[in-house]
């Protein structure tokens, strides 16, 4: 009565359970297709008010392009990538709260693979609300003067953008087990992201704000997705961007591993 | 017989709450073993350190042979678990269940779909395989899950009060399956319950847990024969009950009995019965209702732990 394995693992990962659990994160998706409806307009909405409201600001030297479009997509884009990455760990707190997550547990693959595959999840959902924003941002009369390796880039922002942040939420929900524990992560999410070149450019800020949005990982971040936006794509502003990406990754990975490793303990 | 699964001053404490209290068992390949207690007694606490989901505050578990905390992968391989809240993403359809679980424990495609397509046949649900799961009634979702649990045919199955909320129809239909698996294939199961006639119907040996500790360990016939007396009953209106206390003392020790109802373990058995009637008769205590009931699971539960099993008076009446 031996069961067959087919396990493929890669340092201990199996591909096939985290392919599998990605594909049920999908599924779900799919069978619920109104879970998407917050992640794709709470962005859009923002990028109609942002455009809105500071249409004439990019008149301003400064900006880098006179299209207020060209600043603010890139930006309600990463945005909307937080809340996918929150919305992915959202999820297994549901399967916390409906004991769903210790069929997982159960698995005798390595739990490492249940880790991976909730983040594959979150990084394709965030190309969900990062699609909406360019279409809004195209029928607006986006410039896009990178063309579409600028698209390229933001996408790719946009799906390690929301794999951080579920990686920092799995390693709260994996710790406490409830939805309502997400709250500190949205709260650190939004508070750091109003703190950076998100609205204006940093030239633009004064005091103490200055000094945060300077040294804000997040700044290197938007001026990574946003660079194709503006004066095209340069090697300069590129690898601060991925060495953020890269950090807070394997950061946020070493506290989700450890939070999930004490599980039961 | 093998000993598959054995605990070693198994203790789990949360805070200040001891949980599980030092307990010892043994159960052997090929047996139902059935871990009787009520509510809060510390059977999903126990069953979760058993199948690796919870650590042991102290003490050893060993499935297989297998350490439950250094050796975890290993046991999951062996193991089935059905869940006491049966544990399905209801978004999902049985099929899709299937396919994930088979995945999870390494099973390839084409066999999870031959073993899924059994499998559900054999619960009963093929006509409903690619329905979603919040269309299911509770009976089905357990047989779903039970499913689920035997799709890499563990050699150990662990289920957490599986018939806990379902009808007696549903009920019967899970303990067949239970004895089919156990006797056709040899699965070993291990099967917590707070209901006293699971047990006693499926069971070929069991441990009763109170307050986090074992109070009896045993076959349920021996159990049984070891209670000496067979257990009287006896309704009384409220204003007679104190007299007939005193009146039944002398036929034997009191026992647990639910509010209303006075109860004692009537000393040489039903020869004595008439001498009671009589006794109550010349007392002048009018008896409402009478009933000697040969020593049961339920009577084992009060001797150990000087009180009833929760929810036995409704299951009885």
């Amino acid at each position: 009565m031996n069961t067959q394995v087919s396990l493929k693992n890669v340092n201990g990962v199996s591909l096939s359970v985290a392919m599998a659990v990605c594909r049920r994160g999908i599924l779900r998706v799919v069978s619920r297709p109104t879970l998407l409806l917050p992640i794709i307009f709470m962005p859009v909405i923002m990028l109609i008010s942002f455009t809105g409201a500071f249409g004439s600001l990019t008149r301003i030297e400064g900006y880098g392009s006179e299209n207020i479009y060209d600043w603010m997509a890139p930006y309600v884009a990463l945005q909307g990538s937080v809340f996918a990455g929150v919305f992915g760990s959202a999820s297994t707190a549901e399967d916390f709260e409906t004991g769903f997550f210790d069929r997982l547990l159960l698995t005798p693959g390595s739990r490492s693979s249940i880790l991976l595959g909730t983040v594959m999840v979150s990084a394709i959902r965030s190309l969900f609300p990062t699609l909406g924003v360019v279409i809004v941002a195209l029928l607006g009369g986006l410039n896009l003067s990178g063309g579409l390796p600028a698209i390229l880039f933001l996408f790719v922002a946009s799906a390690l953008m929301a794999s951080v942040f579920c990686l920092f939420s799995l390693a709260i929900v994996y710790r406490f087990k409830t939805i309502r524990s997400l709250m500190i992560v949205q709260l650190v999410a939004f508070t750091s992201f109003f703190m950076t070149i998100g609205q204006v450019p940093i030239e633009f800020m004064t005091g103490w704000l200055h000094q945060v949005a300077r040294f804000n990982p997040i700044t290197n971040v938007l001026r990574f997705a946003r660079q194709g936006f503006l004066e095209g794509i340069t090697w300069e502003v590129t690898w601060p961007g991925l060495i953020v990406f890269a950090a807070a990754n394997a950061v946020g990975a070493v506290l989700a591993f450890q939070s999930l490793r004490r599980i039961g303990s | 017989m093998n000993t598959v699964i054995e605990t070693r001053d198994l203790v789990r404490r949360f805070g200040e709450i001891v949980a599980v209290d030092g307990i010892n068992l043994s159960v052997s390949e090929g047996q139902v073993f059935g871990f009787l207690g009520p509510n809060g007694a510390g059977k999903s606490t126990a069953i979760r350190m058993l199948t690796t989901l919870l650590h042991p505050t102290s003490g050893e578990v060993y499935v297989s042979g297998f350490n439950v905390v250094t050796e975890a992968a290993a046991v999951r391989r062996l193991i089935g678990v059905a869940l006491q809240d049966a544990a399905i993403d209801p978004l999902m359809t049985a099929n899709e269940l299937i396919r994930l679980q088979a995945v999870l424990h390494g099973i390839t495609r084409s066999e999870a779909k031959k073993r899924g397509g059994e499998l559900l046949e054999r619960v009963g649900l093929s006509g409903a395989a690619s329905r979603r799961v919040s269309t299911f009634s509770g009976g089905m979702r357990r047989r779903l899950d039970l499913a689920l649990s035997l799709i890499h045919e563990p050699r150990i199955l662990f289920l957490d009060e599986p018939t806990t909320g379902l009808d007696p129809t549903s009920r019967e239909a899970l303990w067949n399956e239970v004895k089919r698996l156990n006797t056709e294939l040899g699965t070993t199961v291990f099967l917590t319950t707070q209901y006293l006639e699971e047990a006693d119907q499926l069971a070929h040996e069991i441990a009763i847990i109170d307050a986090g500790r074992i109070a009896r360990q045993g076959i349920p016939k021996e159990l049984k024969e070891n209670i000496s007396s067979p257990t009287l009953r006896v309704d009384i209106e409220e204003v007679d009950r104190a007299r007939a206390q005193i009146v039944l003392d002398s036929f034997g020790e009191r026992r647990p009995a639910r509010e209303g109802r006075l109860a004692v373990g009537l000393d040489g058995g039903a020869t004595r019965l008439a001498e009671v009637v009589r006794a109550f008769d010349e007392a002048g205590i009018s008896v409402e209702h009478l009933e000697l009931d040969a020593p049961s699971l339920d009577d084992v539960f009060a001797e150990a732990t000087g009180r009833r099993l929760e929810g036995v008076g409704e299951e009885n009446e």
